[in-house]
């Protein structure tokens, strides 16, 4: 295949692309994905990441990432590199929460198991 | 580590909640969140603390989610049915029209509602990612999300109307709207025949969420006496 198809189209931009059979799959969201919806809104309500940011975030992903992620991995992850573009976050500093976060479940669970 | 299904059976959400008939068992987080749950509390956690938007945000935003379904959009088509002059209106400015009957929106989103006749049948898709009109539909289930139907809407829609079992006969055009971040698109399906005696709730109760995007028509049945 040329490469040119890269070009024109971008990885979002599948209408007209050949497709399989279409199967009525829906399951209900995790908590984690709903609170990232909620997310989304609340970010678009305070401009900070408006809707079109966000897709153009998500196929910024690039066509490898977009295929192996789940909708909302995609949409945190676009958050994340979206945040870091406008210097409203670093690196260092989700890395950092993202541990804090991690240890406080690991004490929480050892706690519960303490005391259970 | 993150697979679609394997939290649900022991976290699932709870819009059923209060009709269980079975004992709840405990609500325990019996793994570790995964990468992007952890991900998500992080981001939302950080941007909290510079003061970006308040704690309570989240919550709240989740509780405007969770009150929109389907039956909103169906009350539209209904009130729609009945009443020719807001009708009119709704076909001029869906936003409106939907805010007339006390349905907020809660976005920047514009609303066009597309009217079903028997020349034209209108079908809806969002080819680029996910955007449908949900403060009358509520979240979209994935497979308006997913490839086959994105990427076949467009260029096939016969087809995938068949797929649904809905015949267009061929002398009835077929119209796709693709949507955009900012403006989203509503079907106002064609009355069914034999629903002259309905009342508005009635009618409203006969709409489902897929004929407000036009895969299928709205059907009616009368049960025997």
């Amino acid at each position: 295949m040329s490469s040119e198809i890269l070009v024109k189209k971008l990885p979002n931009d599948i209408g007209g692309d050949a497709g399989g059979k279409i199967e009525m799959v829906e399951h209900e969201l995790l908590p984690w994905e709903k609170r990232c919806h909620a997310l989304a809104d609340v970010l678009d309500f305070h401009k900070i990441i408006n809707t079109e940011e966000k897709r153009r975030g998500v196929e910024a992903l690039g066509s490898e990432m977009i295929g192996k992620l789940s909708y909302y991995e995609r949409w945190i992850v676009a958050f994340s590199n979206i945040l870091f573009q406008k210097g409203i976050l670093t690196p260092g500093e989700l890395a950092t929460k993202m541990a804090e976060v991690e240890s406080r479940y690991l004490t929480d669970t050892a706690l519960s198991k303490a005391n259970g | 580590m993150h697979s679609e299904d394997h939290n649900q059976d022991h976290d699932h959400p709870h819009d059923h909640g209060r009709e269980h008939d079975h004992p709840h068992e405990e609500i325990s987080i019996t793994e570790a969140p995964g990468y992007y749950d952890v991900m998500e509390t992080a981001v939302r956690e950080l941007l909290v603390e510079r003061k970006l938007f308040g704690p309570d945000e989240i919550r709240r935003q989740i509780e405007v989610l969770d009150s929109r379904t389907p039956a909103l959009g169906a009350k539209v088509v209904a009130r729609a049915w009945v009443d020719g002059d807001f009708r009119k209106r709704l076909l001029e400015d869906g936003r409106k029209g939907c805010e007339e009957l006390g349905i907020t929106f809660y976005d920047d989103t514009q609303l066009i509602v597309l009217e079903n006749t028997p020349d034209t049948h209108n079908l809806i898709v969002c080819t680029l990612c996910s955007c449908y009109p949900r403060p009358v539909l509520g979240l979209p289930p994935d497979w308006y999300k997913l490839k086959p139907y994105r990427s076949r809407a467009v260029y096939e829609p016969r087809a995938v109307l068949e797929e649904f079992g809905t015949h267009i006969p061929n002398d009835v055009e077929i119209v796709v709207s693709d949507s955009t971040a900012l403006v989203r698109y509503l079907v106002l399906p064609m009355r069914p025949a034999g629903t002259e005696n309905l009342t508005e709730e009635e009618l409203a109760s006969l709409v489902t969420r897929d004929a407000m995007i036009g895969v299928v028509p709205v059907n009616y049945q009368k049960r025997a006496a």
